[in-house]
C-alpha cells in the first residue's frame, strides 16, 4: 500500500511539473478575445442586411422557399441546416464562419467591410459600448461625438484609434469591456456621431461624478448632463 | 491503516503547496516580462520624441535662415512631418492627457502651421514679417522642449528612470517612483510654460480661430426655456409627444459652440420611444432631432423616402433645398440636402434628414453645419474663367461626366469652384476648379458600397 502511495505521489508530482513547464501553444485569453470580437453569428431571430444576404443566396440555390425579409426565422433556420448537411459543415441552423464561407460570403461583419469609414465605425461602437452600454441612446452618441470632437482638437491624437486608445484615457479601454461585442444600438450611436450628430456640440471630456476619482476633471467647464454622465469642455 | 492515512493529507498538502509555488513563480516571471516589454516600449517612445523635437528645432532655425522658397518647402514639409511624430508618440505615453495637452496642442499646431507656409509659399508669396515672428516663437517653445526632453534623458545615466512606467496607469502615492515623477514634472512645467503661449494666428484646420468658429446663420433673437420647450414640440407635433423633459444643464453651457436647450421627449405612440431635439438659445432654431426607433418592414422605397425628406423640408422652411447622397442603412436612409442659390450649389450649407422606410417618418434631422454656415446674400465672388477654361485644368484622360459650381470651404473662407464629377482609370473623383483664380482646390474620390456613397 506504500509503494501505492509513493508512486501516486511521483506520477503526480511528474505530472505537475509537466504542466507548469508546458508552454501553452496559445492561451485561454486571446481565444477568448476572438470570440468576444469575432463577426456576429447569424441565428434564429436575427435581423438585417446579412440575413437578407444568406437568404437570398439560399433562395437561389433552392435551400429556401421563403420570402427575402431579413429576418432569420423558421424557414430560414431549415434552409441553413439542409445547406450545412448538404456541405458537410456542423448542422447547427447557425451561420458562422465556416457556413458563412461555403455561402461565400465575407466573414467579416457587413460594417467591417469595404472602406476605412466602417472600420472606424466599429471601433467606435466597441468603444461606445465598452464605455456606455447602460446609458440613454443620446448618452451613447454623445460619447461617440467626444472621440471625434477630440480628433478634431489639436489637443489629442488625430485618428479614432489613436484618442480610444490614448493610455489612461478610457477606463472602458484600460480594462478591456472595449472588446465586447458592440449591440445595435452601440453600432447605431456610432454611426449617428460619425453622421455629424453631437448633442453636446463641442465637449471633449466627460464623466461620471458618482465614480470620477481625477481631481482635475472637476475643472473642466460643464455644458450639460446626459443620463450618468456629465459633459464638459 | 491509521499510518498510512496520516501518510496522505499532508503528502497532498505539500504538493498543492509546491504547485501553487510553481504556479505563482510562473505567474511572476512572466509578470515581468510583459512589464520589461511595456517599459521598453515607452522607453523607445520618448527617445523617438526627444529625436524628433529636435530634428525640429534644427529644421526651424534652418528655417529662419533659409532665403529661397524651395530651401524652405523642403524644411517646413520636414517640420510638419517631424512635429506630427513627436505629437503621435507624445499621446501614446502612459502620461494622462492634463500633463500634457498645451504641449499636445502646441505639436499640432507647429505642423499644421508649417503646413500653411508650405501652401503660401507654393502660391508664390513670402513670409511676413508676423509670420517670421510666430515662426521665432515656435522655434523658442521647441528650443526650451528639447531642453528640457534633454535634461530628462540624463537622468537616464543615473538610474533606470522609466522602469515602472509599465504601472502608470495605477499610479498612487506609494508606487510612486521618483525617477517617473521626474518625467512627469518635467513634461508638466513644460505644459504650462507652453500654454502660456500667445494663440497663433493662421489658416489651418488646428488654429484657434477655426476651433472657436462661431455659427453665422443664427437669426437674432434669444429664447428662454419655455420658449425653446413650445418651439420643440411645434417642431415634432404636440400629437406626437406625451412628456418632455429639458437636460440638466451645467454652468458653461454658453461657451458651447452652438449654446442650446435639449429635451428629450416620449412618443405618446410608444412609451418606451424616446427621441431627443435640441434648440438653439440665439435664433430659436431646432439644430437636431433624433428618434432612435427600430424600423419595421420596408414600405417606401429611397426614392420616395427622399421626396417625404424634401417635403419635410419645405413644411420647415428650407427652401432651395437640393438632394446630395445618401446612406442606407437597415429599415432608414439618411439623405443629405445641400443648399443651392443662383445656381451654385453652397455645400458647408448642410442638412441631414433621415426617413424611417415602414412609415416615412422623419427620425432624423440636423441642421448644425446650416446653421453654423448659412449667410443670407452670400458674396459668391467673381466668376473670371469659364467653364470651358476651367476644364483644361484637368488631367488628360479624366472623363467629365458632369459639371456645376458649387462653393466649398476653404480654411477659414468659401470658394466658388467648377465641380467636375467624372471617371480616372476606373475610379470616380470629383474635381474642384477655383472658378476665379483656375487653381485645384480639391480632389474628392466617391467610393460607393452598398450602403451608399462616401467621399474621401
Amino acid at each position: 500500500m506504500k509503494k501505492f502511495t509513493v508512486i501516486t505521489l511521483i506520477l503526480a508530482l511528474l505530472f505537475t511539473a509537466v504542466i507548469q513547464f508546458y508552454e501553452p501553444s496559445f492561451n485561454a485569453n486571446s481565444m477568448s478575445r476572438a470570440l468576444l470580437t469575432a463577426p456576429r453569428l447569424l441565428y434564429w431571430g436575427s435581423q438585417g442586411d446579412d440575413v437578407r444576404t444568406v437568404q437570398d443566396k439560399l433562395l437561389r440555390w433552392g435551400y429556401y422557399d421563403g420570402q427575402v425579409d431579413g429576418i432569420f426565422g423558421a424557414r430560414t433556420y431549415r434552409a441553413v441546416r439542409r445547406f450545412q448537411e448538404k456541405n458537410g459543415i456542423q448542422v447547427d441552423g447557425i451561420v458562422g464562419p465556416a457556413t458563412a464561407a461555403a455561402l461565400g460570403m465575407s466573414t467579416s461583419p457587413a460594417y467591417a467591410q469595404g472602406n476605412s469609414r466602417s472600420a472606424d465605425e466599429y471601433l467606435l461602437a466597441r468603444c461606445i459600448h465598452g464605455e456606455a452600454r447602460g446609458e440613454p441612446y443620446v448618452g451613447k452618441v454623445a460619447v461617440g461625438a467626444v472621440v471625434l470632437n477630440r480628433v478634431r482638437s489639436p489637443q489629442f491624437p488625430d485618428t479614432i484609434a489613436g484618442v480610444i486608445y490614448q493610455p489612461l484615457a478610457f477606463t472602458a479601454v484600460a480594462d478591456g469591456q472595449i472588446n465586447l461585442t458592440p449591440n445595435k444600438d452601440s453600432i447605431n450611436a456610432a454611426r449617428d456621431a460619425l453622421n455629424g450628430w453631437d448633442p453636446t456640440y463641442g465637449c471633449l471630456y466627460y464623466w461620471n461624478p458618482a465614480t470620477a476619482t481625477s481631481k482635475w476633471i472637476w475643472s473642466r467647464k460643464v455644458n450639460l448632463k446626459i443620463g450618468k454622465h456629465w459633459f464638459g469642455i | 491503516m491509521r499510518e498510512r492515512r496520516s501518510w496522505i493529507a499532508p503528502s497532498v498538502l505539500s504538493l498543492l503547496l509546491i504547485a501553487s509555488l510553481v504556479w505563482g513563480y510562473n505567474q511572476y516571471m512572466r509578470n515581468q516580462q510583459y512589464e520589461v516589454a511595456l517599459d521598453n516600449h515607452y522607453q523607445r517612445l520618448f527617445f523617438d520624441v526627444k529625436t524628433h523635437v529636435d530634428k525640429v528645432s534644427t529644421s526651424l532655425n534652418k528655417a529662419l535662415l533659409a532665403s529661397t522658397k524651395e530651401r524652405n518647402i523642403l524644411l517646413f514639409t520636414q517640420i510638419m512631418n517631424e512635429a506630427a511624430q513627436a505629437k503621435d508618440k507624445l499621446a501614446q505615453m502612459p502620461i494622462s492627457h492634463s500633463e500634457v495637452s498645451a504641449t499636445e496642442k502646441f505639436l499640432t499646431q507647429a505642423a499644421d502651421y508649417a503646413y500653411f507656409i508650405i501652401q503660401k509659399h507654393l502660391e508664390g508669396q513670402d513670409i511676413t514679417p508676423e509670420q517670421r515672428e510666430q515662426i521665432k516663437n515656435i522655434q523658442l517653445n521647441t528650443a526650451s522642449f528639447n531642453n528640457e526632453l534633454n535634461n530628462v534623458a540624463q537622468s537616464i545615466q543615473e538610474e533606470n528612470f522609466l522602469v515602472g512606467m509599465a504601472n502608470a496607469g495605477n499610479r498612487n502615492k506609494d508606487s510612486e517612483k521618483a525617477s517617473t515623477n521626474a518625467l512627469i514634472t518635467s513634461l508638466v512645467n513644460y505644459d504650462k510654460e507652453v500654454a502660456k503661449t500667445p494663440e497663433l494666428i493662421y489658416d489651418g484646420p488646428f488654429a484657434d480661430q477655426m476651433l472657436n468658429k462661431k455659427p453665422v446663420g443664427l437669426p437674432n433673437r434669444k429664447v428662454n426655456l419655455n420658449q425653446a420647450r413650445e418651439i420643440a414640440l411645434d417642431f415634432i407635433g404636440r400629437d406626437k409627444i406625451v412628456d418632455i423633459q429639458a437636460f440638466e444643464e451645467g454652468d458653461n453651457m454658453n461657451e458651447a459652440r452652438i449654446p442650446v436647450f435639449s429635451f428629450q421627449a416620449q412618443s405618446s405612440r410608444n412609451r418606451d420611444e424616446m427621441m431627443y431635439i435640441s434648440v438653439s438659445k440665439q435664433g430659436g432654431v431646432v439644430l437636431n432631432m433624433t428618434n432612435p426607433r427600430g424600423t419595421g418592414n420596408k414600405t417606401l422605397s429611397v426614392k420616395e423616402g427622399q421626396q417625404k425628406a424634401l417635403e419635410f423640408l419645405e413644411s420647415k422652411g428650407f427652401k432651395n433645398m437640393e438632394p446630395n447622397y445618401n446612406l442606407r442603412y437597415d429599415g432608414t436612409v439618411l439623405y443629405n440636402f445641400v443648399y443651392s442659390e443662383d445656381g451654385v450649389t453652397v455645400y458647408p450649407d448642410l442638412v441631414k434628414v433621415k426617413v424611417a422606410l415602414d412609415t416615412g417618418d422623419i427620425v432624423g434631422f440636423d441642421a448644425s453645419a446650416y446653421y453654423l454656415n448659412h449667410q443670407e446674400n452670400r458674396d459668391f465672388g467673381k466668376i473670371r474663367i469659364s467653364e470651358n477654361e476651367a476644364a483644361k485644368k484637368l488631367r488628360n484622360g479624366f472623363q467629365v461626366n458632369s459639371a456645376r459650381l458649387a462653393m466649398i470651404p476653404k480654411g477659414k473662407t468659401e470658394v466658388v469652384c467648377y465641380e467636375f464629377k467624372g471617371v480616372y482609370e476606373d475610379n470616380q473623383y470629383i474635381v474642384y476648379i477655383n472658378a476665379e483664380t483656375g487653381q485645384e482646390e480639391q480632389i474628392l474620390q466617391i467610393v460607393e458600397n452598398e450602403n451608399g456613397t462616401f467621399t474621401f
